[in-house]
């Protein structure tokens, strides 16, 4: 068996080597893609977990509330007379100057820490310490110190000095202990956390060991307001929320493990039609059906394992590149995480095996089934070598209607559990449509372009088309790989740039303001530094300056989801801002939220929540809860969690913390934009605060979106050239096949130009086929893609535009980059023995 | 419950160096402390503290700790105690300690001992007076020993005062560490609550006698030298019932225990390395106090000394003194014959294993549990032994 | 296992076949015994080829039974038709039907390897010494002239020694010194061998090296003899 398939199957490709490897390396690049995307998404996640779980350790309960605990609740609980511990922690940001690096800050009892215990008997030893080694550090007593326990990957040592950026300022602290780690945290005591974060009075999270019989007397002692939930529920609800992202990732990734897959199908599906004689000859001579399957599967399997041995390490490498861009994408969208490192485990590799063997022999599976169909008279057949495709086309259109329609339906369906399953089940249905329809796609597109191809590009035109049409069993295969590829580009790019469109449309409504302020440190869709109370008067007192809204926000849980408590001042929009509600009328809606509990929200938080317009919503603020009415719903781009926004003097009655997160200045007609930016600078001297005008703020926001998106646009990229790299394997099957046909055109009087010619012809036209195709197909799914998948996701609405200069030179590039797939064959052709080939039978 | 990480959490995140806590260092540490211009120390364990000159730096270290201690105020003879209110906190003295100890018994027969004790050691009296500034550390300790189940239980905690994790308040009759606590009722009603998730104590403690006042002059002199004292007063019978539970199983107790109370500045010399102290009651209605001070040189200190309570209160103290040890465990004689007051005592433990471990290791470990008295006299008792443990190199674990 | 003289290596009995209301077969009989060389006869059509696939186990009679080595074809499934060509049927094709990736000695082997016996290589070269081409293995088929070609496709369809030896037009493509070689060959296994072969022809040559000569004509034979 072994040595049959050596010297049926192996030869052949040894035979073959540029399409064999050709081959593989579609299949490689296939999985490294699928393999990349996961190992990055899972760095870049930090394995999903917030930063802010940073040395949280394991809990049985966690405390919260909106704007924070009063640190008396943590005396307080640790007086109750049950077998409890109470751990506070806050929580927060810093940069860490030197090297520019953001790291989360924790602020923990560390007196308490200091003796940590809680059993009667000697620690377990069967708990080793799992903890990094621990330097001893210089006497400091937390506190009253300004020390701080630096885990990080650099050189530092105890003693040393380090600024931290926190919010609008810098401040100078001492590293007291150093902990070798691959992510970097600080950990200060809670006191110095306060001073820092300017937070007198309030921790942010209360860690709780107890048995669950506790819970009622611990939920007896907490404030109304506060929030007492099983340890690791909001960890597994930004898990959640980024399974969610992820698997859109991973969809987009197996894109590229797909197009392979095709390509795959075209390649044994070619080794099946040119060997339909000699498999007649093997079955003749004692060849079993199963023998003949299991041949042909096996030459795909080791397509794939090959694509395997090189995809692997590729994934890896690609990982590598992949990790920047993902975890900025989470960072602005979801939550504040550092990039960890990326771990290539033999799960994430069996995985890659699994789906690269899975696509491949899947794909197999159809041509080596026909092939093990073929009959052994076959072998007594003369110069039957192609068959018709006429009969099995019309059944085709017909599969392929009825995907189509089935796809329409899928598309109507709600999403599950905040996936838009059925969406991408649609999308899959019409790349299947698509497919099923190609060959009578290419045969019509062929048949009635035959004259005009041969007016303009001459015989060769002609006679290419022809071809074409006489081999579709070969190549409609090829030109459905393509033309999902380009279905894909143009569908996310269609997606993309109506997203884009609509965005700067939104900042264009949204940024009133001339000049923006906030903290010199990186926020995110968790993450709000503030800056120092009284800056916003400091600023209006300026002579050029007219009005300035203080917008402050907070992370907090709504229903047990992330969500964005927002406060600005009402007046202000009312007066300056263009701002569009989506829902309710502006004028009163800012009327009722000056003077009444009311809130405007964003729209993705109207489709999470299930909420709407007139609705009310109870609200935990500080220690009570608060029943808000929803007077208006407003679009929003900026993230996915969703905002409720207050008027800010009504939320500063619950959560009395003046400090705003940003600042937008409205400043005079016709004042001089440098010379009030350097104003305001003179005027925050002492602080560290960006200063942006409009314009700069447009600019950053479009590079957040494009950076978002980059990663998307990559994936696609990638698709596509494995799909330009079958073209070229495709079209080498089909010189090598034909060469018999070729070398009788050069007897025939065929010039050695006019062969190329022929053969880029063919290329080319396989290039426009598919890019038209991919054109139809890609219009179809950004509908999809825009309306169903995207909406259900993100719960965004997206108004459809379509980027028609990006998408024209794309695809001008794929057109090209198929043509130029040609080159390799027609070389192969015209090196070509006339005499030889024709003698050979 | 806890695991993994969050155990390993004191180790990773300690501020406090093994230093720190090399407990017999204290003078030394402190002045280290002072010369960077920080606080520091959380150095104390049990009731006495000691230094060895022979460690590095510790002439200097002892004259900085010297100018240090000028902050409080030493222990000198000639105090008026004034109760209630000594009963609470005298923050001008660095360190202060309150010690419950006892021997109960359960309905069904079974013995028990109890240690419930607090401690605060002043660290800083310069800070700023915010809520989270460590102007004090709360330590505390809580052994309980299952004499008839032959077990031991412990656990530790420490605290800063903060909004209301620890203290002493007077208002509240209050000393307390998270929920460990003792409350006065009234003027010899103590109340004792301490929850640990593997046992629990809820004792009432009703007072048999007035307080006793150790020592001559009302100072406990503990080495050669102006304040090298302490102010030491104990109530050496209190009447106990109440409750006990260990796991699921909950028992009513009665018994007898002994409360000290001390608060000094400085009081020990280098050349002293550990102590042992006993507080006996002995069945006739009196009781027994002697502590010996053990010197580098194997000698014992003649500072070394005792009270005998008589069953009316009145107090002798007791400067001739011999305890001899015997049979030992581990390091601990944990059997002596004891000559004080004429009489002429066998101590024996009940139980070999109360050996209070810290689960840190840069954390003194000490012997303090329950014994029993035969000989002249017949009683219950409690013994303490330090310096014993690892010898003294446990700063380097 | 002796050939059996008593029973017929081949035996047709009332045999239709009919593809999509064309007869190409319309009740054929016909009892091969062993040992004999039968020629058939007849023009392009005439339902040789057809009358050869059923014979070669791999068709099926629309009508009538067909017996190999005694035993009859209806009836079996694919498996087991594939195991009787494997075990009893060798072919020989007009257009040889070597497989080019292959060399000669290879191609011979490869029923052998199909049928899982030993010692296949050495067989295989064996075959190749008796049809005179020892020494020419290792050539790949591209690498033989048309003779040698159908020499080792010869030696392909004797290497596990077949009851029945079926040869469609075996002479077809060779030029008539060669084709004689060829038929002498195919003779002298009939001798050698007790091997019964059934060979379509339209060559008077062919028919000169026959035992017996059988004529078709429309699927039907019209010299029953």
């Amino acid at each position: 068996m072994i040595r049959l398939f050596a010297r049926l199957i192996l030869r052949p490709l040894r035979a073959e080597p540029v399409r064999t490897l050709l081959t593989v390396l579609s299949v490689a690049l296939g999985i490294s893609v699928v393999l990349a995307i996961e190992l990055a998404s899972d760095a870049a996640a930090g394995s999903f977990r917030s930063s802010l779980e940073t040395v949280a350790g394991e809990a049985d309960y966690e405390i919260t509330a909106v704007g924070g605990l009063d640190e008396s609740l943590y005396a307080k609980l640790s007086q109750l007379p049950i077998p409890i511990k109470v751990r506070p922690r806050i929580e927060n940001h810093a940069v860490l100057l030197e090297s520019k690096q953001t790291l989360p800050l924790i602020g923990l009892d560390l007196v308490a820490h200091a003796l940590d215990t809680n059993s009667t008997n000697a620690p377990n030893p069967s708990n080793p310490p799992a903890s990094p080694s621990v330097t001893p550090a210089p006497n400091l007593a937390p506190g009253v110190s300004r020390g701080v326990i630096l885990a990080t990957a650099s050189n530092r040592k105890p003693g040393d000095t380090i600024t931290l950026r926190i919010n609008d300022h810098d401040h100078l602290l001492t590293v007291t202990k150093v902990i070798n780690s691959d992510t970097a945290f600080a950990i200060v005591d809670l006191g110095l956390a306060q001073d820092l974060l300017s937070r007198p009075l309030k921790i942010d999270r209360l860690l709780i060991e107890a048995t669950d019989n506790l819970e009622p007397q611990i939920k007896q002692a907490l404030p109304t307001g506060a929030t007492l939930a099983p340890f690791g529920a909001r960890t597994e609800e930004n898990r959640k929320m980024l399974a969610g992202f992820r698997s859109n990732l991973v969809i987009l990734s197996y894109i590229a493990l797909v197009v392979g897959a095709f390509l795959i199908y075209n390649t044994i599906s070619v080794s099946v039609v040119r060997r339909r004689s000699e498999i007649g000859i093997l079955r003749a001579l004692g060849m079993t059906r199963t023998t003949v399957l299991t041949m042909f599967l096996a030459e795909a399997a080791l397509f794939g394992l090959a694509g395997i041995a090189i995809g692997v390490p590729l994934g890896r490498l690609l990982a590598e590149a992949a990790v920047g861009a993902i975890g900025a994408t989470v960072q602005n969208l979801y939550v504040s995480s550092q990039p960890g490192l990326i771990a290539l485990t033999f799960l994430s590799s069996l995985k890659a095996v699994l789906a690269g063997l899975t696509v491949t022999l899947a794909a197999a599976w159809a041509p080596a089934r026909e092939a093990a169909a073929i009959a052994p008279v076959e072998a007594m057949a003369r110069g039957r070598k192609d068959y018709d495709t006429s009969q099995t086309q019309f059944r085709n259109l017909a599969l392929s209607a009825f995907c189509a329609a089935a796809a329409y339906f899928a598309s109507l369906a709600p999403p599950i559990g905040r996936r838009p399953l059925f969406g991408y089940l649609a999308a899959a249905l019409l790349v299947l449509s698509a497919s099923l329809a190609t060959p009578a796609f290419v045969h019509y597109l062929t048949r009635s372009t035959r004259h005009l191809l041969k007016s303009l590009l001459g015989v060769e035109g002609l006679l290419a088309s022809q071809s074409l049409d006489a081999s579709l069993r070969r190549t409609s295969v090829l030109i459905a790989a393509l033309i999902t590829a380009v279905a894909m580009l143009v569908s996310v790019g269609i997606m993309v740039g109506s997203f884009r469109e609509t965005v700067i449309q939104w900042i264009d409504s949204q940024l009133t303001a001339d000049i923006f302020l906030q903290p010199a440190v990186p926020a995110s869709a968790d993450r709000f530094p503030t800056l120092t109370p009284g800056m916003a008067e400091k600023v209006a007192a300026l002579p050029m300056v007219t009005m300035v809204d203080q917008f402050r926000a907070y992370p907090i849980f709504f229903r047990g989801l992330p969500v964005t408590l927002g406060s600005g001042d009402a007046n202000v929009v009312r007066q300056r801002g263009k701002f569009h509600l989506l829902e309710g009328d502006p004028e009163s809606a800012y009327a009722q939220m000056l003077n009444s509990d009311s809130a405007i929200v964003s729209e993705p938080f109207v489709n999470k929540h299930n909420v709407h317009l007139g609705d009310t919503i109870n609200l935990p603020l500080g220690e009570k809860i608060h029943p808000i009415k929803i007077v208006g719903v407003y679009t929003d781009y900026s993230n996915e969690r969703g905002y409720i926004i207050l008027h800010r003097s009504r939320l500063l009655r619950y959560l009395p913390d003046p400090a705003p997160s940003n600042l937008a200045v409205y400043l005079r007609p016709g004042t001089n934009l440098t010379q009030a930016q350097r104003a305001i600078e003179n005027a925050l001297a002492d602080s560290r605060v960006l200063i942006l005008p409009n314009q700069s703020l447009r600019r950053e926001a479009i590079l957040i979106f494009d950076r978002t998106f980059a990663i998307t646009y990559a994936l696609e990229l990638v698709a596509v050239f494995v799909a330009v790299v079958g073209v070229a394997g495709a079209l080498l099957a089909l010189v090598i096949d034909r060469r018999r046909e070729l070398s009788l055109l050069r007897f025939l009087g065929a010039a050695r130009t006019q062969i190329r010619k022929l053969i880029l012809c063919e290329a080319g036209l396989i290039g426009l086929l598919s890019v038209l195709g991919g054109i139809i197909l890609g219009g179809v799914l950004s509908l999809v893609l825009v309306y169903v998948i995207n909406k259900q996701s993100f719960g965004w609405s997206i108004q459809f535009h379509i980027p028609i200069a990006i998408l024209l030179g794309a695809l001008t590039i794929i057109f090209t980059a198929t043509l130029l797939a040609g080159l390799y064959p027609a070389r192969v052709a015209l090196a070509l023995n006339p005499i030889e080939v024709i003698h050979e039978e | 419950m806890a695991n993994s990480l969050h155990n390993q959490l004191p180790l990773l995140v300690s501020p406090l160096s093994p230093t720190s806590y090399f407990w017999p260092l204290w003078p030394l540490r402190l002045a280290r402390g002072v010369s960077r211009g920080v606080q520091s120390a959380l150095t104390f364990s049990a009731r006495f503290r000691l230094a060895r000159s022979a460690n590095r730096g510790a002439l200097t270290a002892t004259i900085l700790a010297l100018t240090l201690h000028a902050q409080y105020r030493p222990a000198l003879p000639n105090y008026q105690y004034n109760f209630p209110k000594d009963h609470y906190s005298h923050p001008d003295f660095q360190t202060e300690w309150w010690y419950y100890t006892g021997n109960l018994k359960d309905t069904k027969g079974r013995d028990l001992g109890f240690e419930l004790t607090f401690f605060r050691q002043a660290t800083d009296r310069t800070a700023k007076p915010s809520t989270w500034a460590v102007r004090d550390i709360y330590l505390a300790h809580l052994a309980l020993t299952d004499i008839t189940g032959q077990r031991f239980f412990h656990s530790e905690r420490l605290n800063r005062q903060g909004p209301g994790l620890a203290g002493i308040e007077e208002t509240t009759k209050r000393v307390w560490n998270g929920n460990w606590q003792v409350t006065w009722q009234s003027e010899n009603q103590i109340q004792l609550q301490a929850i640990d998730p593997s046992f629990t104590l809820q004792l009432n403690l009703t007072s048999q006698k007035p307080p006793a006042i150790h020592g001559e002059n009302g100072v406990s002199q503990k080495a050669k030298g102006e304040g090298r004292a302490s102010h030491y007063v104990s109530l050496t019978r209190l009447k106990v019932s109440g409750e006990v539970t260990i796991g699921e199983d909950k028992r009513q107790v009665t018994g007898q225990a002994w409360m000290d109370h001390e608060f000094f500045t400085h009081q020990l010399d280098a050349e002293q390395t550990g102590w042992d102290w006993m507080s006996l009651q002995l069945n006739d209605g009196r009781e027994l106090m002697i502590f010996q001070l053990r010197r580098r040189d194997g000698t014992i200190d003649p500072f070394s000394s005792g009270t005998l309570i008589e069953r009316d209160g009145r107090t002798r103290h007791l400067s001739q003194i011999k305890m001899t040890p015997g049979r030992r465990w581990k390091n601990y004689p944990v059997e002596w014959t004891v000559e004080a007051a004429g009489l002429k005592l066998q101590v024996k433990t009940r139980l070999d294993n109360q050996e209070l471990v810290s689960k840190q290791p840069q954390s003194p470990t000490y012997w303090e549990g329950s014994v029993a008295i035969t000989g002249d006299a017949t009683g219950l008792g409690y013994l303490e032994m330090t310096g014993y443990e690892k010898p003294f190199s446990f700063g380097n674990p | 296992m002796p050939p059996n003289p008593e029973i017929p290596v081949l035996q047709f009995a009332g045999v239709h076949r009919k593809y999509q209301n064309v007869s190409a077969l319309d009740g054929v009989s016909l009892s091969v015994p062993p040992g004999q060389l039968l020629a058939i006869v007849g023009r392009s059509g005439c339902g040789k080829s057809t009358l050869l696939n059923l014979a070669g186990a791999m068709d099926f009679p629309s009508s009538g039974t067909v017996h190999i080595d005694g035993q009859s074809t209806t009836g079996l499934d694919d498996r087991a038709l594939t195991r009787l060509r494997r075990d009893k049927i060798g072919f020989i094709f007009q257009s040889f039907q070597l497989l080019p990736n292959l060399t000669a000695a290879e191609n011979v082997e490869l029923p052998l390897l199909l049928a899982g016996q030993p010692q296949a290589r050495e067989r295989a070269l064996d075959r190749l010494d008796r049809v005179e081409l020892g020494g020419l293995g290792h050539r790949y088929p591209h690498q033989l002239s048309g003779g040698q070609m159908q020499r080792v496709a010869i030696a392909r369809a004797l290497v596990h020694r077949p009851r029945l030896l079926l040869a469609d037009e075996p002479i077809g493509n060779l030029d008539s010194t060669t084709g004689a070689t060829i038929l002498t060959l195919l003779r002298k296994i009939v001798s050698e061998e007790q091997a019964t072969i059934v060979m379509a022809t339209h060559s008077p040559e062919s028919t000169a090296f026959a035992d017996r000569i059988i004529e078709m004509r429309d699927g039907r034979i019209i010299n029953p003899s």
